[in-house]
């Protein structure tokens, strides 16, 4: 990064119309959603239309605020369920895996690697037809409903542990372990007390990257979704905004805008003390895409 | 970041195509163990397709049997029903769940073929499906349906005489009806200055260029294409004449590129928006549009026509209960709410679409409030029945030759 | 983050061979998520090969996959190829439509997302940390909920509407999600414009002020340090961030359905997912889906195999 005193020793004068152009994209994409957050307090039916604060949409309304439609609530539950069943499955999956591809050479693992690379670049709705097809013609584990969501989303999110994994572990190198080794430690005992302990920032950080992505996942968990209980917000939303939307759709986006706001907010600065004297610990939020 | 970097090797890039190569291999390899995972099969005989001159009694279903007779919902028991959005009253889920002190989970589904699709896979033990009745000979026929116990059906007497016995299921073994409607012509007075009698034939409205951009047709490739025949003045919309299906084809591509319609099936909502001002509709939707529009407009704006000699599109829907549910018991106390009259009334109230129930006369629901007067075109009388041209299941071939014009229709020009 | 992926799988470091313990130690490490990767990602790959050549049920027209591709029947994917290539090729309109639509959003996208990215790494100063935090934080809140607020906005009596009738002095019906080309693009560069503005962001960081002070230092013009010094050395980054933008809007359809809904302006995406769940035109949806994992596979390695041969400097 830049350092201010660079910055202000850069000779050049500011160019004004690159600022004007930041600022101007900065507007035009807030301000949608921002207004779009508004309309969640709009005392009428209307999203268009102000008509005065309330909480109507958020619990006032007794048949269709978020607090009081079934539907409303079961979409914000299964949404947090599958980001914490998601992150469960694919940390620990994801970390081992960049352990061992780290440290094992040969073309099994180089073709896993390049499975994973591969399954994070390509258009999502790929995994997602794939293992929808796999959920409808095959008797198998994979189902339609959370089961066939979750491992979905943990094929689709395994790339973030394991390639952020792989990168920390480059520049850790192997001494600390072969140290830890000489000094007559098991293998095991090396891997889980020295290494995972100089780990703990990179395996935090991707939870709270694939949780936060999870959340607001749309194609892998509407295609492999089964019945009413396992739809996600933004499926909801999805289905919603094209028939008959009221402001407690709004709200329930603002609720999820919020949750995913929070879970970045609270991994940002957990990780910012974790990586305490590190330089460029930050990367991994910000080089995020 | 930053460790990632280096200079890579050329074995690496060797590496990465063998690794393609095996991974190829890999698959191939793992077929014999797909194979294992087991495949659904479906095996039966030759289609029935159940018509009004050709009435049908389906045999009992050997893979699911009747429930008996005399059970109770189990309270706190999930009871999954399987239907279009907006299309059942959730002040009516309400109160039977806490009538009988069951958990009702309502899943929604875009158009028929995404509900077959769903359904076909087994694996989300829906109780209730709402089909139309042309799919219902496909669902019997790959035994996926549970037949009805009539005993707990006594509200079945509220029917009009006509539905108990209907044409397409004899004995009413494994369905009841849902609601009836018609499809037609909606517009709004206001958006869409519309003189049906000043065109040869009604449904010319739609490629008349004055409404270009600013119109609908119904995402429901049957209905549509059955506009489409009336429209060339070929009353058989179930044809199977591939000239007249070619006809067809070119009048909807013309369509498509002449007035750009929006196609979909939420004009309740989309035209009181304001979204369009004409649009193929179906009668309960055009009912159901006074709900959704703006206080600052007129209910006098909206307008359904109908062929006013009756023959035109008039269907039924049904509630059918699917045997992989695991609630029947509940199931069919719900199809007996349905034939309840307050239910109903709820239903109706909300969704628009009819109920063919006696206490539902078509000339109470205008002087009741059901319905504006502008709209009494759009209720459904018995004697439409008998006139109407229903859609109906199409024989394998021809259904493909549909689904193929409709697919081409749908991928835009 | 994308740019990470698709480096390392460039690298291949050869001195750090085997690490402390029994190899099998490693591999036991590896073997789960080897395993699920084969499972879930790499059989299925081959369940929609034997759909697409597979047959279909004749009464529910549901898709019967074929294992052994000897007995596979070519009638679906020669149906989707023909239509796309053929003489009767109504698909044809659909594929060029994406790519058009995808090649201007990525143009715009681009044309918004470097000067931002550029401004904000060179010159944000110290309110770089608060226009970072506002770059980043529409990829934090779900695509849904953006296309929401557009559609809000964009309906008829929405604001925009309104804004352009400037409070009722002129007359503006204009009807933006009925059908309008622009909207959808307009949706996509806003859907996915964060998208490219991180990875830019990274690489335009990256790139050593001292270059470029030296380029000023001998006379450069400010034009000529920019193309000169600074495009070559945020060239990998542009084609990282197109790249991420790109193959994910190929695939894109709820863009669509949520700002047109008509079917003129129907892309890729809106074929597989009308076809995927219609009895009888499920493989077609696997047709499809290969279609897009060809196009997509290609550029990405291309550009691993370009950043292989040496020539990149920034990442």
């Amino acid at each position: 990064m830049t350092s201010p005193v660079s910055w202000y020793r850069n000779p050049w004068r500011k160019p004004w119309m690159l600022g004007a152009v930041t600022v101007g994209y900065l507007l035009w994409s807030l301000a949608p959603v921002l207004v779009a957050v508004l309309f969640s307090f709009n005392a009428g039916r209307s999203r268009v239309i102000w008509q005065g604060f309330s909480m109507r949409w958020y619990y006032g309304d007794p048949l269709r605020s978020v607090w009081h439609d079934q539907s409303l609530h079961t979409a914000l539950e299964h949404t947090v369920w599958l980001g914490v069943l998601t992150t469960v499955v694919t940390v620990p999956l994801g970390v081992a895996m960049a352990l061992g591809l780290d440290r094992w050479r040969g073309r099994i693992p180089s073709a896993a690697n390049l499975a994973v690379i591969v399954s994070f670049v390509l258009p999502e709705i790929l995994i997602a037809i794939s293992l929808l097809f796999v959920a409808t013609v095959l008797v198998s584990p994979v189902r339609l409903g959370t089961t066939g969501q979750v491992i979905g989303l943990v094929t689709y999110q395994l790339s973030y542990p394991v390639v952020i994994v792989r990168a920390r572990l480059l520049t850790i190198g192997r001494d600390y372990e072969e140290a830890a080794v000489d000094l007559g430690a098991s293998p095991v005992q090396a891997v889980w007390r020295v290494l995972m302990k100089m780990l703990l920032p990179a395996v935090f950080a991707s939870a709270v990257l694939v949780f936060a992505d999870v959340i607001d996942d749309f194609i892998i968990v509407r295609y492999l979704s089964g019945d009413s209980s396992t739809e996600t917000a933004s499926v909801k939303i999805y289905n919603t905004a094209r028939a008959a939307p009221t402001p407690a759709l709004n709200a329930l986006a603002t609720l999820m805008l919020v949750a995913s706001l929070l879970a970045v907010a609270i991994g940002f600065f957990a990780y910012r003390t974790l990586t305490r004297g590190e330089k460029g610990g930050l990367d991994v939020f910000t080089g995020e895409a | 970041m930053a460790a990632t970097r280096g200079p890579a090797s050329d074995p690496a890039r060797r590496l990465s195509r063998r690794a393609l190569v095996q991974g190829g291999l890999l698959t191939a390899a793992a077929a014999p163990f797909l194979a294992a995972c087991g495949v659904r099969t479906h095996d039966y005989g030759e289609l029935i397709i159940p018509a009004p001159n050709h009435p049908v009694k389906w045999p009992l279903s050997k893979r699911y049997t009747a429930i008996a007779s005399g059970q109770k919902p189990k309270p706190g028991s999930v009871l999954r029903i399987y239907n279009y959005a907006d299309y059942v009253s959730p002040r009516m889920l309400k109160d039977f769940e806490s009538k009988w002190g069951v958990d009702i989970h309502l899943s929604t589904f875009n158009d028929a073929d995404e509900a077959l699709t769903k359904i076909a896979a087994e694996s989300l033990g829906f109780d209730l499906y709402f089909p139309s009745y042309d799919s219902v000979g496909k669902l019997i026929q790959a035994n996926l349906l549970r037949p009805v116990n009539q005993d707990y059906l006594t509200n079945a007497d509220n029917l009009w005489d006509s539905f108990r016995d209907p044409w397409y299921d004899r004995g009413a073994r494994y369905t009841i009806p849902y609601t009836i409607y018609s499809t037609g012509i909606g517009w709004r007075t206001d958006l869409a200055d519309v003189d049906l009698t000043k065109y040869p034939n009604p449904f010319d409205v739609f490629w008349d260029t004055r409404f270009k951009g600013n119109m609908a047709i119904l995402d429901d490739w049957h209905t549509a294409m059955a506009m489409v025949l009336m429209r060339d003045g070929i009353n058989d919309i179930n044809t199977t004449s591939s000239h007249a299906l070619s006809r067809v084809r070119d009048e909807l591509i013309s369509l498509r590129s002449t007035m750009r319609p929006k196609v979909t099936i939420t004009m309740y909502n989309d035209m009181p928006a304001g979204q369009y001002g004409l649009a193929q509709f179906w009668s309960g939707d055009a009912i159901n549009m006074p709900y959704y529009l703006p206080k600052k407009v007129d209910v006098d704006v909206l307008r359904y026509w109908f062929p006013p000699n009756g023959v035109g599109e008039v269907d039924n829907d049904l509630c059918v209960c699917l045997g992989q549910g695991s609630n029947p018991v509940a199931a069919h106390y719900f199809m007996n709410a349905i034939l309840d009259e307050t239910s109903a009334g709820q239903n109706f109230g909300f969704t628009g679409y009819q109920p063919p129930l006696k206490q539902f006369t078509p000339s109470q629901l205008v002087k009741q409030g059901f319905v504006p007067a502008n709209l009494a075109t759009a209720i459904v009388q018995e004697s439409d029945f008998e006139k109407g041209l229903p859609l109906l299941e199409l024989p394998v071939t021809a259904d493909t030759e549909y689904h193929e014009i409709w697919q081409e229709f749908k991928s835009g020009g | 983050m994308a740019e990470e992926i698709v480096t390392t799988a460039a690298a291949g470091s050869d001195d750090n061979e085997g690490g402390v313990g029994s190899p099998w130690f490693w591999r036991g490490l590896a073997l789960p998520g080897t395993a699920w990767v084969l499972l879930f990602f790499v059989a299925p790959l081959y369940v929609v090969l034997a759909i697409i050549f597979g047959s279909i049920d004749p009464i529910l027209r549901q898709p019967v996959p074929v294992w052994d591709p000897l007995h596979w029947d070519f009638s679906q994917f020669n149906y989707v190829m023909g239509r796309i290539f053929g003489s009767d090729a109504y698909f044809r309109p659909a594929v060029l439509r994406t790519i058009e639509y995808v090649a201007i959003a990525s143009f715009l996208c681009l044309l918004i997302a470097y000067p931002v990215a550029y401004f904000t790494a060179r010159f944000a100063g110290r309110w770089k940390g608060v226009i970072l935090a506002c770059l980043i934080a529409p990829f934090w809140i779900s695509y849904m909920m953006r296309m929401l607020a557009w559609i809000n906005l964009l309906q008829n009596d929405g604001l925009v509407n309104r804004a352009l009738s400037a409070g009722g002095l002129f007359d503006v019906h204009e009807a933006w999600l009925s059908g309008h080309g622009s909207t959808v693009v307009l949706g996509l560069v806003y859907g996915y414009v964060p998208y490219m503005i991180l990875p830019l962001f990274a690489g335009l960081d990256r790139a050593p002020v001292s270059m470029l002070e030296a380029a000023r230092d001998l006379g450069a013009s400010r034009w000529q340090t920019f193309w000169r010094v600074t495009w070559p050395l945020t060239r990998s980054a542009v084609v990282v961030s197109l790249l991420v933008t790109t193959l994910p809007m190929l695939g894109d359809y709820f863009t669509n359905d949520l700002l047109s809904g008509s079917p003129s302006t129907s892309m890729i995406g809106n074929l597989i997912n009308n076809a995927v769940l219609t009895p009888g035109q499920t493989g077609q949806a696997g047709a499809f889906v290969l279609v897009i994992l060809v196009i997509s596979v290609l550029p990405m390695f291309l550009y691993v195999r370009s950043t292989r041969s040496g020539t990149d400097i920034a990442v």
